[in-house]
């Protein structure tokens, strides 16, 4: 009987390694890499809002920070997501006034690669940059607070380099976002928030900006140390020096953060049939 | 040649990539936002307190004010070696000279002030005479406290703005008061609040919507610079309205909010404002503070009526009664009295 069955099971297996054949030459895949960073810092906070005092307020904060930057092997070009959220707490000069300040910002962008000499890595391009926050002063009465809402085209750079310490593995990366030209809300120098928001009554509310009126900068200084097989452990200093001078209302926010997160690496590999 | 050119392209396409970098950065570096300090001394304070209402407030024009003289006339008071109740004396009489309400100075021991707009004039109210009226067994809702006096009047009085007005309880209010031949609605010391709050109370008085009066705001630090005059507009409440006559009663220490309540109940229908002269303060008023931490709280965006007149001194009632001296002894309120005699006629 098997004898039989033999020619037919031969038939069989040619059909199939045939599929096989057939479906193998039709796949093709594609390699993602994903590099995924979320950090958390501490630092020192210097605000000043003219609508809410004429005063400079000092204090501290904290800062979470996710950075998502995804490039294919072989590819000059990655992408960039930031997300930083913020919140502080600072005093006038003679401590007796507080002002809290919250924010939430997002920036997405690409980056092209060029490779340098000396095993440096520069990554240029630009971001979209999304803020939302407020400031409030806990004294005031009928301007408690200032909303902040912005969107801004940045300039970005990001330079990297690895090396070796002691045998151990290291990297490291700065990131520098340059102010270009965006669009912010603002009241209008002594409008209040009544008037915009109950009233409706818009004056200069939407202010179109520039790298002269709202100078904002941004820079990232870290040092990644591979600590495991999947995970690297970074260290760092952020900076973000958020300010403008619209409305006859001059604003700044500066804040300096010590961070540390952890790096993590994904390759992906897609499949097409 | 070509290989020359090409280079010659790059170059100039890095020489641009690097202004690009460059040209921002040193921008930011020679432009950081910044506001100069004053010292925290007697003199340092001073001067930050006349430039923060030199470059906010809104009524020199109105008043008529040289703060420039002001100024010469204060500095010479003020030295380093001054004791800070000294210097709040002198910092408060500089802000008294511009007679304003809504002008103040907040310290840990005192709160500056100039109250003339209504200690220079009777008060005609007197909670001793207004408890004849209202008793004890009155309804307490949003803030008022209300009943149905005995010739079947509506009485409601307000103290103060400073709450929230709940939309349902106004309706049970009105709805309580169906029946009454009229409403008489008292404010006397009534100091402000919420202008919100004013809105909300005097939405229930008008069926269409009406202008009420105009808004400005500053635009900059001269005492001129103001936006034009945006139009107030009062919408009708969704709720109940009060169909039938209102007397509104005033002293002069309706201020602020309350003030602004009168300015709005004067343009609805069937309202007769019975009592005193107001008094005023139609500033909205912003806040800021010092570098020995002094808060200090200033007018800063200008209210007009309808006929574009400045209520900042106050609004004069339709019908202007005095408690009168005999009130206390006879146990009548002369101008509650009065709006009852009104709504009779």
């Amino acid at each position: 009987m098997i004898s039989k069955a033999l020619p037919y099971l031969r038939q069989l297996m040619g059909c199939l390694l045939l599929m096989l054949t057939a479906s193998a030459t039709a796949q093709t895949d594609s390699t993602r890499i994903r590099t995924s960073v979320n950090m958390v810092g501490f630092g020192t906070t210097n605000i000043l809002d003219t609508y809410l005092s004429q005063e400079k307020f000092t204090g501290a904060g904290m800062t979470f920070l996710n950075i998502t930057q995804k490039e294919r092997p072989g590819k000059r070009w990655t992408t960039i997501m930031q997300q930083e959220a913020n919140i502080s707490f600072a005093d006038d000069r003679a401590e007796l006034t507080e002002e809290m300040e919250a924010a939430y910002s997002i920036y997405c962008g690409r980056y092209i690669t060029l490779r340098l000499p000396g095993n440096w890595r520069l990554e240029a391009g630009g971001l979209l940059n999304g803020n939302i926050g407020i400031i409030y002063n806990t004294s005031n009465s009928n301007n408690p607070a200032q909303a902040r809402l912005s969107l801004n085209v940045m300039p970005s750079a990001v330079v990297s380099k690895p090396f070796t310490l002691f045998r151990q593995q290291f990297a490291v990366r700065y990131e520098l976002d340059l102010p270009l030209a965006g669009v912010m809300f603002s009241p209008n120098y002594g409008q209040s928030y009544y008037e915009i928001f109950n009233r409706g009554n818009y004056d200069h509310n939407i202010v179109p900006t520039t790298f002269i009126s709202a100078p904002n900068m941004r820079q990232q200084l870290s040092i990644d140390w591979q600590a495991g097989r999947s995970w690297d452990l970074r260290v760092g200093y952020l900076g973000n020096y958020q300010q403008a001078e619209v409305n006859h209302l001059k604003q700044h926010i500066y804040n300096h953060r010590l961070m540390i997160g952890v790096v993590k690496r994904f390759r992906t590999v897609y499949y097409k049939r | 040649m070509i290989k020359t050119n090409i280079l010659h392209s790059i170059g100039g396409k890095k020489a641009w990539t690097a202004l690009l970098v460059v040209l921002p950065l040193c921008l930011f570096l020679a432009s950081c936002v910044d506001e100069d300090e004053y010292a925290d001394n007697p003199k340092g304070n001073l001067e930050a307190l006349w430039h923060i209402m030199d470059e906010h407030y809104c009524f020199f024009g109105e008043k008529n004010i040289d703060w420039n003289a002001i100024y010469e006339k204060y500095r010479v008071r003020v030295d380093d070696g001054m004791t800070e109740l000294q210097l709040f004396e002198v910092l408060s009489s500089m802000l008294g000279e511009l007679r304003d309400g809504h002008v103040n100075l907040y310290t840990s021991f005192d709160y500056g002030r100039n109250w003339s707009w209504h200690e220079d004039y009777p008060s005609n109210f007197s909670d001793t005479l207004q408890r004849r009226y209202l008793g004890t067994d009155y309804k307490i809702a949003t803030g008022m406290r209300y009943r149905i006096l005995d010739d079947n009047v509506g009485y409601i009085y307000l103290g103060s703005f400073s709450g929230t007005m709940g939309a349902g309880n106004l309706d049970d209010i009105m709805s309580y008061f169906l029946t009454c031949n009229g409403l008489i609605l008292d404010i006397r010391d009534n100091s402000g609040g919420l202008v919100t709050s004013a809105e909300e109370l005097a939405a229930r008085f008008t069926n269409t919507e009406i202008p009420v009066g105009y808004l400005q705001h500053k635009t900059g630090k001269g005492h001129n610079d103001f936006s034009d005059m945006e139009e107030q507009r009062l919408k009708p409440s969704k709720g109940i309205r009060w169909q039938k006559r209102v007397m509104l009663l005033t002293n002069r220490q309706v201020f602020s909010a309350a003030n602004e309540f009168v300015k709005y109940m004067k343009q609805c229908p069937n309202v007769t404002v019975v009592g005193d002269h107001t008094g005023g303060g139609a500033g909205l008023p912003f806040s800021s503070s010092l570098p020995n931490g002094w808060g200090v709280r200033f007018s800063a965006c200008p209210m007009y009526d309808v006929n574009k007149q400045s209520t900042e001194h106050g609004i004069a009632p339709d019908v202007n009664v005095q408690l009168s001296p005999d009130d206390l002894l006879k146990g009548e309120d002369t101008i509650i009295e009065t709006a009852r005699r009104l709504l009779r006629e």
